[in-house]
């Protein structure tokens, strides 16, 4: 029922961009795939949406020039629900049927990293938005020939969470709750764990819980009685947004800090009280002149605002048609070779793709505090 | 001590949203002898039904909660006439029933992402987050009410099915149907009630569960936790199905709290394996081969 749901909502939006885009031999192809349903359907949808309306944006401008020749850009994508099975045999659709010649998303790093092997077959690069686990272009010390991202990745993000706790907030003793299940929310934990303890603070209590739970007291509870100076909560913004209020209800008054799974209209919304004065870890600051341009946009095309995924697929976008534009040709493999070394202005940043990681070196991050139900940025901070 | 107590509160807590959702499973399965897995889908639209009430309607709480419940009563009315009624009729075999209450909680869910969309929604705040202090422990106002209204539903509950007629009915129902109809007992009828009042409990647990967390179409895969607390409480055995939720409840906080908390789900889980294999109805089951 779902996919028949799906299969008919996808048809019809295919169509539909089929239509603007006119004659078929001069598109390119590009896939895009992320959550549409589930937990992390509102940052799919944000994703699809951006690249939807950018790739509109080219074609009414008369498409782009990739090798002396005029192409119309089309995005086809799908739903994953979030799911790392079900990233996969999207890829193969889009690579088998659809024959896209790159991939956008997901934002997801437990969807990100099983797809490398269907790329490396098909020959068809892929962008991930906001996967920040190292193994999604690097594992076991060897590239993924086909995986680029646009992002910066967990070990710095948990650096820069740690050294801010310890340099600039002054804490000592830490405890962290986590996600066992996700390889996102594991892989900050470890590497904050890592740079918290080499500056010479102390784990006072390392506590988890599985996707899908909603109630967090116990684990809560422990962390009360451990009595640490902050509390690193490296997921996402629903259970940020549970856990923090069930804190304050035990009477954990500490500071919170998270990372870029937190930003969210709805982390407000259903936060409140419980996460005012946190700190967490961004890819940009909202108020930064380079992002109002987008942001206006998208807030006039969709009647909302966005959520951080669009920015950094707004910046995978200009990374793939600068991309394509050096590569001279619409053809997967020389694609991921244009990718190498490339440098590209994005609104989050500068773009410069390392051939030996795959991913943009030297990116800074934002350090942002919620005040009064707003996101404020403090600074830019970038770790040892 | 402090610790141990806090933790035991928060264990009854989460026991208490379990009982909520454990006892619709059990009542239907009681009668039925299958598990109707549609229940969680109910108990989600029940969430929903609740927030749409206080934000869109602006109800007052209490009429929110008897609007929700209503709504959450006809829909698991609907539910048994469209997707049992006919396998009833047809005598099908249980598995087909459950298949079918498999394919009504999906399509629940899929409704619901398709229509009010699949993002999550907070309910507005109707009574302040501020626990009541008791000492250094920490009682949670929604709680407290949450397990006063629990406590008054499912005795009003126990009081219908042992001491009114319908609710005898029911009993002998549950002890045999075919029996039962053949007494000249409308166990059509029953079966409706019985749904209905499943249906209603849900329509309670949906709005509390909102309250207390959040509302999205996946609040269904969080009755699996309370669908093996009946299991371990017994099936078809309403006390079992609260206590076996409690114990469930209490034992995953302190696995949590003193163990490990990474291996909560792992312990717990062994811990109710355990008890299965000694006593194969759960705690209170009714110990009967043919009832799987």
């Amino acid at each position: 029922m779902k996919r028949a749901i799906l299969a008919a909502v996808l048809i019809l939006s295919l169509a539909l961009v089929g239509c603007a885009s006119g004659a078929k031999s001069d598109t390119i192809k590009v896939g895009w795939f992320g959550a549409l349903t589930g937990d992390q359907a509102v940052w799919g949808e944000n994703e699809f949406n951006t690249v939807k309306m950018l790739f509109e944006e080219y074609n009414t401008a008369g498409g782009i020039e990739v090798g002396g020749k005029k192409y119309k850009l089309e995005a086809i994508g799908y739903d994953n629900k979030g799911d790392a099975q079900e990233a996969v045999n999207v890829v193969k659709r889009l690579t088998g049927q659809d024959k896209v010649v790159a991939i956008l998303g997901p934002n997801a790093s437990g969807n990100a990293i099983p797809i490398a092997p269907v790329l490396e077959q098909a020959k068809v690069p892929d962008i991930a938005t906001v996967a920040t686990n190292p193994k999604v272009t690097v594992l076991d010390g060897k590239v993924k020939p086909y995986n680029f991202r646009v992002c910066f990745i967990d070990p710095y993000q948990g650096a820069v969470a740690a050294g801010y706790a310890y340099d600039k907030l002054n804490a000592r003793k830490a405890a962290i709750l986590y996600d066992v299940s996700d390889d996102y929310s594991q892989g900050l934990r470890e590497f904050f764990k890592i740079n918290f303890e080499k500056k010479g603070g102390t784990i006072v209590a390392d506590e988890s819980f599985n996707g899908g739970d909603v109630d967090f007291r116990p684990q809560l509870s422990k962390i009360k009685a451990a009595k640490p100076d902050i509390i690193f909560m490296p997921y996402f913004f629903k259970e940020v947004a549970l856990s923090a209020n069930q804190a304050r209800e035990l009477g954990l008054k500490q500071v919170l800090m998270g990372g870029d799974g937190w930003p969210s209209d709805q982390l407000i919304s259903m936060g409140g009280k419980a996460v005012e004065g946190s700190y967490f870890v961004n890819h940009l600051d909202y108020s930064d002149p380079a992002v109002q341009d987008y942001k206006a946009r998208y807030k006039a095309k969709y009647g909302k605002e966005t959520e951080l995924n669009g920015y950094l697929v707004h910046d995978a976008v200009l990374l793939l048609v600068a991309g394509l534009q050096k590569a001279g040709k619409v053809n997967g493999e020389a694609l991921a070779k244009a990718f190498e070394g490339i440098e590209v202005q994005g609104i989050t940043g500068k773009i410069k793709i390392s051939p030996e990681t795959h991913n943009p070196e030297g990116k800074d991050a934002a350090i942002i505090k919620i005040v009064n139900g707003q996101y404020v940025f403090q600074e830019k901070y970038a770790a040892e | 001590m402090v610790q141990f107590l806090q933790q035991l509160i928060n264990g009854l807590s989460i026991g208490s949203v379990y009982a909520l959702m454990a006892v619709g499973y059990s009542l239907v399965y009681s009668i039925m002898n299958f598990s109707n897995f549609a229940h969680g889908g109910v108990i989600m639209l029940g969430a929903y039904f609740g927030f749409f009430a206080l934000t869109l309607l602006k109800l007052p709480f209490m009429l929110a909660f008897l609007l929700a419940s209503a709504g959450t009563t006809l829909l698991a009315i609907l539910i048994e006439r469209i997707a049992y009624k006919p396998l009833r009729e047809r005598q099908a075999p249980f598995l087909y029933f459950i298949i079918s209450a498999m394919g009504a909680s999906i399509l629940l869910e899929n409704i619901v992402i398709a229509t009010i969309g699949p993002t999550f929604r907070t309910y507005p705040l109707v009574f302040e987050r501020t626990p009541i202090a008791l000492g250094p422990l920490a009682i949670g106002r929604l709680d407290l009410l949450m397990f006063l209204i629990s406590a008054v539903c499912l005795g009003g509950l126990i009081f219908f099915i042992e001491k009114t007629k319908m609710g005898k009915a029911i009993q002998a129902a549950a002890y045999n149907i075919k029996a039962c109809a053949l007494m000249g007992v409308n166990t059509d009828r029953i079966i409706l009630v019985v749904f209905g009042l499943g249906g209603f409990l849900a329509g309670i647990a949906g709005v509390f569960f909102g309250m207390k967390y959040t509302v999205y179409p996946q609040i269904g895969n969080i009755t699996t936790k309370s669908f093996i607390a009946a299991v371990f409480g017994g099936l078809g055995s309403l006390p079992g199905a609260v206590l076996g939720s409690v114990l469930l409840g209490t034992i995953e906080t302190l696995v949590a709290g003193y163990l490990s908390s990474q291996y909560r789900d792992l312990i717990a889980f062994v811990i109710l394996i355990g008890v299965l294999i000694f006593r194969p109805s759960g705690i209170m089951g009714k110990n009967t081969v043919d009832k799987a």
